[in-house]
């Protein structure tokens, strides 16, 4: 011990090593339980953004009042999609229609609604390279592709279409066929996904005007700055029905409106409060009876001397000590349960340094309150009262 | 800053002293315009029955109690009205040795004679371990350094308590009935020590005492009754601080 000083909090709190092991794990129950609620609130954003990034598009066109891609989209002429190709920079641009049918589920016969994507086939759409092999096929008109998230058991639909079938379905009391599948993930608000031609999505959705889509698509060519581009064109443009924005200025907006308008972040800050405030109380109930069983002790330690604030500084350390075993096994048991949950429900929930970072020190903060209010009988251990 | 080496030939100097507890109806007076004077480097042992205010003298002689009327000067501090910091600097220069072992429950006996280096900012130089080793080895703990109080007897604990008061080498050691948790031969062994190597620090001691089979030990014996210092018979000095009073004067000390 060459620094001088005790480590009193640390050899009190491993004295017991039972009860170190329960306080510890107290506090990781707590910070788990904040680590879901921020994980779950997350992967509720990120499923809403999941269908962004399946467009390849370093820009995009999309009415004044849309939110994201779905439900919100609303619709615009598609001469403004035409107005921003004609700008400098622009290499090529893609036109999508998006509405919500009613169909047949194959997977039992009921009927529910499914999105429905209508996409130019004569070009790249999506990012992945696998779906875009498959555009080819859809060129038949009334065939569709169904997303392999869709909620349900489609297993049979699947198996026959693995078998070279090709099963149709009702949709939009149309006839349609599934020719393939792919996968965008499952998704909080959409029952299921379908892609289609433009020229089948006109035929299924007759009330749909040909020439009033969701989304335009635009990339630029290479080198381009995309956030630059897309203030130049709304500029350019003078438009005030439609707003043109980089891919990711999008992604942000949705994530953004969600937080704000849903009551998801409320929902799940709320639970980050409760888990919090529980393991204050199971910090203050540690330390204080670690104080109060010590009372006779410090009172010791005062007569012989030592100040309030050398004794306040063993409760603090307590504090940091259940803060750093409290938050270290709660983060990897966190990491487990994001790898469980997510696999179990085919999202991903993905840990990010700044969550990481925002929960230790909210641990921490939690930790040092809990102690300051323990602390409080550390003044009721009276010197004179140890003779 | 230490004061006893600034010539006061008293360690202690206590002059009309008065003092009680509660207040109102309740309020009761435990010490009365009480005068005591100890001298340096001599060991005096407080008697008295019990409630007749040795043990609330003794914290108010250690600053462990505010002093509310009259004047206690302990080491050259004046005592009333003291702030804060003069009493928690008073209290380091003291040592202390309770009724009982008071250690630390979580600590070895090293480091349990390390808080009492520790309190005076002295843990974290290199001769810390082996000042007090050495004194633990003087109590013979030696062995038992590493043992927490769990593992050590009654009178084990009590001595490391001893090492723990002593390692400061302090001007003054204060001590309550050190010997009451203690069987009658353990006790005087605790006692002997500890008078022993409080003479060859030059310490001195402020003992209250109930146990009539050590008063030999003490070079002075005060009694104390309702709140007052009785006048004893005419003390005879001796020259050293180890000198023993004479057995006749402690059999008179008992009534």
């Amino acid at each position: 011990m060459p620094s001088g000083r005790t480590p009193l909090g640390w050899l009190q709190l491993t004295h017991s090593r039972s009860r170190f092991i329960v306080a510890s794990a107290g506090v990781g129950f707590a910070v788990t339980m904040v680590f879901m609620q921020l994980g779950f609130m997350n992967m509720l954003f990120d499923a809403t953004v999941q269908i962004h990034k399946r467009f390849m598009a370093d820009l995009v066109v999309i009415s004044a009042e849309a939110k994201g891609i779905i439900p919100d989209s609303g619709s615009f002429s598609r001469r403004r999609l035409v107005q921003v190709a004609g700008f400098d920079g622009v290499q090529n641009w893609a036109e999508i229609y998006i509405s919500t049918v009613s169909w047949t589920k194959p997977s039992d016969g009921t009927v529910g609604t499914i999105v429905l994507f209508g996409v130019p086939t004569d070009q790249r759409v999506f990012a992945d390279p696998v779906l875009d092999a498959k555009m080819q096929s859809l060129r038949v008109l009334g065939t569709f592709l169904i997303d392999e998230g869709s909620r349900g058991d489609f297993s049979a639909l699947f198996d026959q279409m693995k078998a070279g079938q090709q099963p149709t379905t009702k949709m939009a009391s149309q006839t349609a066929t599934a020719v393939g599948t792919f996968r965008f993930g499952a998704s909080f608000g959409t029952e299921a996904i379908g892609i289609v031609s433009n020229e089948t999505f006109l035929h299924l959705v007759p009330d749909r005007q040909p020439g009033v889509i969701n989304l335009g698509l635009v990339n630029l060519y290479p080198g381009r700055h995309a956030e630059a581009a897309a203030d130049q064109i709304m500029a350019g443009m003078g438009a005030t029905e439609v707003k043109v924005m980089s891919m990711t200025s999008f992604i942000q907006l949705t994530r953004d409106i969600l937080q704000v308008e849903s009551p998801i972040a409320i929902v799940f800050t709320f639970g980050v409060i409760v888990g919090l405030f529980v393991g204050a109380i199971i910090v203050v109930q540690i330390l204080s009876s670690d104080v109060q069983d010590h009372l006779a002790e410090y009172a010791t330690f005062k007569a012989i001397g030592f100040s309030n604030r050398y004794l306040l500084g063993i409760v603090f350390e307590q504090s940091a000590i259940l803060t750093i075993f409290g938050f270290l096994p709660a983060l990897a048991l966190s990491l487990l349960l994001y790898q469980v949950v997510g696999a179990s429900v085919s999202m991903t929930m993905a840990m990010t340094v700044n969550r990481v970072v925002l929960v230790f020190f909210l641990t921490a903060a939690m930790c040092m309150i809990a102690g300051a209010i323990a602390m409080r009988r550390i003044y009721g251990a009276d010197p004179a009262e140890v003779f | 800053m230490n004061v006893a080496e600034s010539g006061r030939p008293n360690t202690i100097e206590i002059s009309h002293l008065n003092h009680w507890y509660g207040t109102g109806d309740l309020r009761r007076m435990v010490l009365r315009d009480l005068a005591l004077e100890v001298e340096r480097g001599r060991t005096t042992f407080l008697m008295g029955p019990s409630g007749c205010g040795k043990t609330t003298l003794l914290t108010l002689v250690g600053a462990l109690r505010s002093v509310m009327e009259g004047s206690v000067k302990v080491l050259g501090h004046e005592l009333k009205g003291a702030s804060e910091a003069t009493m928690i600097q008073t209290r380091r220069h003291a040592g202390f040795i309770f009724q009982h072992h008071n250690l630390h429950r979580s600590l070895t006996v090293l480091q349990n004679v390390m808080m009492g280096l520790e309190v005076k900012g002295q843990s974290a130089r290199d001769d810390a371990v082996n000042r007090c080793m050495e004194v633990i080895v003087a109590v013979g703990l030696g062995e038992h350094a590493m043992k927490y109080q769990d593992q050590l007897s009654g009178g084990q604990k009590q001595r490391a308590a001893v090492a723990r008061a002593l390692v400061g080498r302090p001007d003054l050691l204060l001590a309550d009935e050190p010997t009451a948790a203690l069987d009658s031969k353990t006790g005087r062994d605790v006692i002997e020590l500890m008078q022993r190597l409080a003479a060859d620090r030059g310490m001195t001691v402020l003992m209250v005492t109930h146990d009539n089979r050590i008063l030999d030990i003490a070079d002075r014996i005060v009694e104390m009754e309702d709140g007052r210092i009785l006048p004893g018979p005419p003390e005879n000095r001796r020259s050293g601080p180890s000198g023993r009073s004479n057995p006749t004067r402690a059999q008179a000390a008992l009534r």
